[in-house]
């Protein structure tokens, strides 16, 4: 289906990954992406692939189910590859051919290829590894409880971090639930004999009105009976509000952000030192 | 010939991933025409699934359906014919309900199938008559009606494709006594006048005892029981196993046969019951 979303799809195995404090996770996350975007050399890139690999097999998700959440982005991984093979200028040219005179020539150069596999490369590994620590690894709340404390101190200027970490909660915690409405009203109305996958863009376009009025319609009813039911509860913002677990930072917790940093650090060694092939 | 035929069905959701479920298994049944069907169990047996392939919108992993003895897989481009020809209202029909007024939400699937204006218009009128919604009601929002006239409106929508077979799931869910009487009191009577062969999805036995012809019972993906209303309560035993009750009034006239009194075994609705009793009665007093 084309729905198919991996966001908040935990997996839950009880690994250390799992056990490890949200902001710890949120920190390597940071730093690996850093790392990801800093990284040049193809021995950087060969580490950071290492890293990922590393963590699935610590985090005991299934390889397969990891690669899964890789499919819905496989255009635009392709697409960026391609466009790079045909921008990208080098020296050792491979290919050449003038499809429009004294217009267009396309040329392919070594360096082309080269930088399409390592952007395909970029895009494959940073999903792998923020998918694996954010979504397999970590419920949404931890994530969101995680988020909260780390921005807390943010509190003191005033910017409503706690707001901010329900409406990331309430929003993760609905994608499923929204998906799962999406496909029961489009099937009530095929049902009732529509189509939508023949006619022009502007039928098409028509035919999704009788699936996003009844869809927006229930949203407004389910945001309602939350905000009724988290009323009830006594609701009434961050102030005061204690947690059921509170979060504290372990030894581990410590060893892990010291790792994270390493890793940023030996990207940016290689990068100065290795003499493997450079990203342009 | 039966209207609706699935045969070796099988169909797993989520296939090949962690969350594998096995959602029907080797399901063998057939639809028979011009009488109500019910199809009952417990929650997750698997009877939304089941019903979703009587008209396309589930493809069994393998195994064959058959409408009108045509295999509606054969030609996988012309799958929106079958949904004219078996008429689905859905778990909690009233929350697909989008257009501005209740006329031009009934209106909407003989739109689709592009019927003449006048058609159009005719069955629209016809079918909300027969559920119970006058002129004005017509005219108002379907947002502004309630829960159980929303249900309604739903259900004259699929009434007006006037398709071979109708089938509902759970057309009663969450409705008072009154309400439950009225929809599936009128779904009965609809079949009666007009012939065509009704498939109800339910839990309640209650209810099935007192409007199905005949009965299939399923547990955890797999077929366990048909039958007519008899055969079917007479299992007891076995639907409790699966997680279902036979009709209270059942176990009655159980604990009164068990006293020694000559009454039928196979009662199961309270009218019945009342009848067999008194004659009961009536035989003591000569
Ligand atoms: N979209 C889905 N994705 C994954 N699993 C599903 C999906 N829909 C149903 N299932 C699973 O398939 C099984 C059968 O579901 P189905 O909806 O057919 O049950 P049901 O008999 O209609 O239950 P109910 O009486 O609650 O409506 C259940 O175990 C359910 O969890
Ligand atoms: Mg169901």
């Amino acid at each position: 289906m084309a729905l198919d979303v991996t966001i908040g799809q935990y997996y839950g195995t009880g690994s250390v990954i799992h056990r490890l404090d949200p902001r710890a996770k949120l920190l390597f996350v940071l730093t690996f992406i850093v790392s990801i975007f800093v990284a040049k050399d193809v021995y950087a890139f060969a580490f950071l692939a290492l890293v990922v690999i590393a963590s699935v097999l610590i985090s005991r998700v299934p390889i397969r189910l990891v690669l899964k959440g890789l499919k819905p982005l496989v255009i635009i991984i392709l697409f960026t590859s391609v466009l790079n093979i045909f921008l990208t200028r080098g020296e050792e040219l491979l290919f050449t051919k003038e499809i429009i005179k004294d217009f267009w020539t396309v040329n392919i150069y070594k360096e082309g290829l080269i930088n399409a596999a390592l952007l395909a490369l970029r895009i494959i590994i940073l999903l792998m590894g923020t998918s694996v620590y954010f979504s397999y690894a970590t419920t949404p709340i931890e994530l969101t409880d995680g988020l909260e404390r780390g921005l807390a101190p943010l509190k003191k200027i005033k910017v409503p971090v706690h707001e901010f970490a329900m409406m990331m909660t309430i929003a993760l915690r609905f994608i499923p639930t929204l998906i799962d409405e999406t496909i029961k009203i489009m099937n009530a109305q095929k049902a009732r004999g529509a189509d939508f996958s023949t006619g022009g863009l502007i039928k098409r376009a028509k035919a999704l009105i009788p699936i996003i009025i009844p869809l927006f319609v229930s949203s407004f009813r389910r945001a309602e009976e939350l905000a009724t039911a988290m009323e009830c509860r006594c609701y009434h913002g961050g102030n005061g509000r204690t947690r059921m677990n509170v979060l504290k930072m372990k030894i581990r917790d410590y060893v892990f952000i010291f790792l994270s940093l390493t890793m940023l650090a030996g990207v940016i060694l290689i990068n100065i030192y290795a003499n493997g092939y450079k990203l342009l | 010939m039966s209207a609706i035929e699935v045969k070796n069905v099988n169909f797993v959701y989520g296939k090949k991933t962690p969350y594998e479920v096995h959602a029907l298994e080797d399901i063998n049944l057939s639809i028979k025409e011009n009488c109500v069907t019910g199809i009952i169990g417990h929650t997750g047996s698997g009877k939304s699934t089941l019903i979703q392939m009587f008209n396309g919108l589930v493809k069994p992993d393998s195994g064959k359906v058959f409408v009108d003895g045509k295999d509606i897989w054969e030609k996988p481009k012309e799958i929106s014919k079958i949904r004219y020809k078996v008429g689905m209202v859905m778990q909690y029909p009233e929350y697909q309900l989008f257009a501005d007024t209740v006329w031009e939400d009934i209106a909407y699937g003989p739109k689709n199938m592009g019927l003449s204006e006048d058609e159009v218009k005719e069955r629209v009128t016809t079918s909300a008559a027969f559920c119970g919604l006058d002129g004005e009601a017509l005219a108002k929002s379907p947002f502004d009606l309630s829960g159980g006239q929303k249900r309604r409106v739903a259900l004259a929508g699929i009434m007006a494709m006037k398709p071979a077979v109708l089938v509902l799931d759970e057309p009663a869910a969450g409705l008072d006594p009154r309400g439950r009487r009225e929809i599936l009191g009128g779904i009965c009577k609809y079949q009666k006048e007009s012939g065509t062969a009704v498939v109800i999805v339910s839990h309640s036995m209650e209810d099935m005892a007192k409007y199905c012809d005949e009965l299939f019972v399923l547990s955890h993906g797999k077929l366990l029981l048909h039958g007519d209303c008899k055969e079917v309560f007479s299992e007891g035993e076995l639907l409790r196993s699966a997680g279902l009750d036979v009709p209270e009034i059942y176990g009655v006239v159980k604990a009164i046969r068990k006293q020694g009194a000559d009454i039928s075994k196979y009662i199961y609705t309270v009218n019945g019951a009342v009848d067999a009793i008194s004659r009961l009665l009536e035989g003591r007093d000569e």
